[in-house]
């Protein structure tokens, strides 16, 4: 019995935090199901099964222009920052390097790992990043040296939606012979990544966040780079990543590479609606600011400042009247602390707490964007309102 | 012929309510939704549980895994569900005075100021910003004319620790279970298929665990002053032992003293000036008298009234006069001497089954 607010379907806007599974992928998860040989398996059972990691592999592949041995399946996102940058931490290369160059506006996969890398020894800069989301270059030039074994730089940020040069930031880093490895995460279903044009040594992907089914992931590792194994065990993928493979979830993941690798990401739409629910936004509630608005951005991802209001009571607020968006990551909600990322970007402390983020995806129209700026509006008014009052009974 | 009218079920209301994860709180919530309230679900968390050793998080209020059995019930009953960080919070202003309590020899009651600045601020706060209506809690106690009484449940009762809340915000309250029984509490669980039916009771303070209080105060607050001294023998003097600190010894303790004596020897009185804690046979522990200060009154008692006034949560009460001072504070005379006066204790002042307000004992 929900008797609290909604009629209908809450609407989801919160598609950086994950994206619905594909329709189509819906109605083919039957006929998957039907295949579950052990891919490791020589009789037929196995092959089947081997042949849905070969099709898969071989279109994610093609979608990132990498050659399929090079592409290693892991559990999703975290497993495969984990297993460049711990397996980069037991490898050869890490006896004579022991400088890593990363950003705080990484995802905690990355960061507490980094923070693992210090406490083995090694030294971690993080760049300055302003808040546009530029990386200042010079400084990155500085940085390099003989001594860095790894940068590691997301391709583009997940809270506000900043996409990073990862080419220029790659050929720096291979200039002094360091390693480079892009959480790409965010840009599947938003933007297209080229392993070439970018020029990277490693890059983690997450299904999940581009309309596959939860718990697979794809690193792609740039042949001739050898790395130590995060988890030992059996001989799949090429003794690379032990483990019986996650085969339905890795089907998904396929199927979802092939449509990126032909349709346009509904770029244009997103992007469109987007700029809409900004401006709509700056006009109508007054002491709005969107981070890094200048910036280069996804086209899918709007980090708001809403002054004078707590994103945690944003988020509780419009949750009640069905609308599902996010205050930051969504490892971090429920422990709601001030965004990193923002922090990170030079946003004070208050300015952090009262950001909400809207992610938008495939199936956002024009009725839940305005949806959400008419819903938010009232939102906004009372509880400025609550903490005038507040602030007010304060003085006397 | 006029057709039956299908009238829709009454609206009456939103409400959050605070979930503990235990028994009472998800009944409470149970019983909103069930008779037609629109129901948010609501959990502190207070403390963090990730430096507890799992174990520890068991068996007291609020801990990690209360959040897990709240998260369940609220699912069972369909109602949105949020967890609010008030670690920082409840440091300041639980934890922090608890402990500053006990270094100065007093014995803390910190749910009251969990109620005070946690429970009925900061989830009014919450209330009015999700523009909800109630605020309600599985407390023990009732609401009748805008004025809090006592639960219909006299063992369970917890209005002893509700005495600051300002008058106010009572018509904002709801407490659904006032009217029941424990084990009926429990039924009613058990019949709404709540995870949390047979969960055990909690004892004790939530953020304290089994390790007891003076272990958390020595892990979490290592650089205290802990006063050191000696125990003497009351009325005598006469020195029997050395102890490590003052913050071990509450009013009316027996065990643990350090030392052993053919007569039971109880705590009557902790100097925390000169370290000195003080041992005697139990008819020291009895007193008619005591000093109330900071008090907060619904109704404040009048002259010649004689109420009804707990020093401690188990305390039944015993019948004084009240006379106020001229600094504002209270002195409290029994009709009976009470055992083991405790300061830092509250000192709760009822009139029949009304709560009239209450203060903190010198």
């Amino acid at each position: 019995m929900l008797l609290c607010s909604v009629q209908k379907r809450p609407v989801y806007l919160d598609y950086n935090a994950t994206s619905p599974i594909h329709p189509e992928i819906k109605n083919l998860l039957p006929e998957w199901a039907g295949i579950w040989g052990n891919p490791s398996s020589i009789h037929s059972h196995g092959r089947e099964a081997k042949r849905i990691l070969r099709e898969a592999r071989q279109a994610f592949a093609d979608l990132i222009g990498a050659h399929p041995m090079e592409l290693i399946f892991t559990s999703g996102g975290s497993e495969a920052n984990n297993t460049v940058i711990q397996g980069l931490l037991r490898s050869e290369l890490a006896h004579t390097r022991k400088h890593i160059i990363s950003t705080r506006l990484e995802h905690p996969s990355v960061l507490r790992t980094l923070e693992f890398a210090e406490s083995q020894g090694f030294q971690v800069s993080y760049l300055t990043i302003q808040r546009d989301g530029k990386i200042d270059l010079e400084e990155y030039k500085n940085l390099l040296s003989e001594n860095t074994l790894l940068v590691t730089v997301m391709a583009a940020n997940n809270e506000t939606g900043h996409i990073f040069p990862i080419s220029k930031l790659s050929a720096l880093a291979k200039k002094v012979g360091a390693l480079f490895h892009s959480d790409a995460v965010q840009t599947m279903g938003r933007m297209a990544f080229n392993v070439d044009t970018t020029g990277v040594d490693f890059a983690s992907f997450s299904g999940h966040k581009f309309y596959a089914l939860k718990g697979v992931g794809v690193l792609y590792t740039r042949r001739g780079n050898s790395l130590p194994n995060l988890i030992l065990g059996g001989g799949q993928e090429r003794g690379r990543r032990a483990g019986t493979e996650n085969l339905l979830a890795i089907a998904s993941l396929g199927y979802m590479a092939k449509k990126l690798a032909v349709c346009d990401l509904h770029r244009d739409t997103m992007i469109v609606l987007r700029d809409h629910f900004e401006a709509r936004m700056l006009e109508e509630i007054p002491g709005v600011a969107i981070t890094g608005r200048e910036g280069k951005r996804l086209p899918n991802t709007s980090s708001l400042v809403i002054e004078g209001v707590s994103g945690e009571s944003l988020l509780m607020s419009l949750d009640v009247k069905g609308y599902s968006v996010s205050t930051g990551a969504a490892c971090s909600s429920g422990n709601p602390e001030p965004s990193h990322v923002l922090l990170a970007m030079g946003l004070s402390e208050s300015e952090a707490q009262g950001s909400l983020r809207v992610s938008l995806g495939w199936l956002t129209t024009t009725e839940e964007v305005n949806g959400l700026v008419d819903t938010l509006k009232p939102i906004v008014s009372h509880l400025r309102a609550l903490s005038e009052k507040k602030l007010a009974e304060a003085c006397v | 012929m006029s057709l039956p009218v299908n009238t829709p079920p009454e609206k009456k209301g939103r409400v959050l309510v605070a979930m503990s994860g235990g028994v009472d709180s998800s009944a409470a919530a149970a019983l909103l939704v069930e008779q037609g309230y629109d129901v948010i679900g609501v959990t502190m968390q207070v403390w963090d549980y990730s430096s507890c050793s799992i174990e520890e998080g068991l068996g007291t209020c609020c801990s990690s895994s209360d959040v897990d059995d709240a998260r369940s019930v609220a699912d069972t009953l369909g109602i949105p569900f949020y967890v609010i960080n008030c670690e920082e919070e409840f440091k300041e202003k639980v934890i922090d005075p608890f402990v500053s309590e006990y270094m100065k020899g007093r014995t803390p009651l910190p749910c009251v100021n969990c109620n005070t600045y946690l429970k009925f601020d900061h989830l009014i706060e919450k209330m009015e910003e999700l523009q909800c209506d109630y605020l309600a809690t599985g407390h023990y106690a009732r609401i009748d004319q805008n004025q809090i009484v006592t639960s219909t449940d006299d063992w369970k009762d917890q209005t002893y620790f509700l005495f600051t809340i300002p008058a106010f915000i009572i018509p904002k309250l709801l407490f659904p279970i006032g009217d029941m029984k424990k084990p009926d509490v429990r039924i009613y669980a058990e019949q709404r298929n709540l995870v949390v039916a047979r969960k055990k009771d909690s004892t004790g303070i939530c953020f304290v665990g089994d390790k007891g209080y003076d272990q958390f105060i020595q892990t979490n607050y290592p650089d205290s002053p802990f006063t050191k001294g000696v125990i003497k023998q009351f009325p005598t003097g006469e020195v029997l032992a050395n102890h490590n600190g003052i913050h071990h010894f509450t009013y009316g303790q027996r065990k643990g003293l350090g030392f052993s004596s053919e007569h039971p020897m109880y705590v009557v009185k902790v100097d925390a000036e000169t370290g000195d804690v003080w041992v005697g046979e139990e008819t020291h522990l009895f007193r008619n008298a005591m000093i109330v200060e900071r008090c907060q009154w619904h109704s404040a008692p009048q002259p010649g009234q004689v109420l009804r006034v707990k020093i401690r949560y188990a305390h039944k009460g015993g019948m004084a006069h009240l006379r106020v001072q001229d600094d504002g504070r209270y002195l409290v005379e029994f009709e009976e001497p009470q055992r083991a006066i405790t300061p830092g204790q509250a000192a709760v002042v009822y009139d029949g089954d009304r709560l009239l307000g209450g203060g903190w004992i010198l």
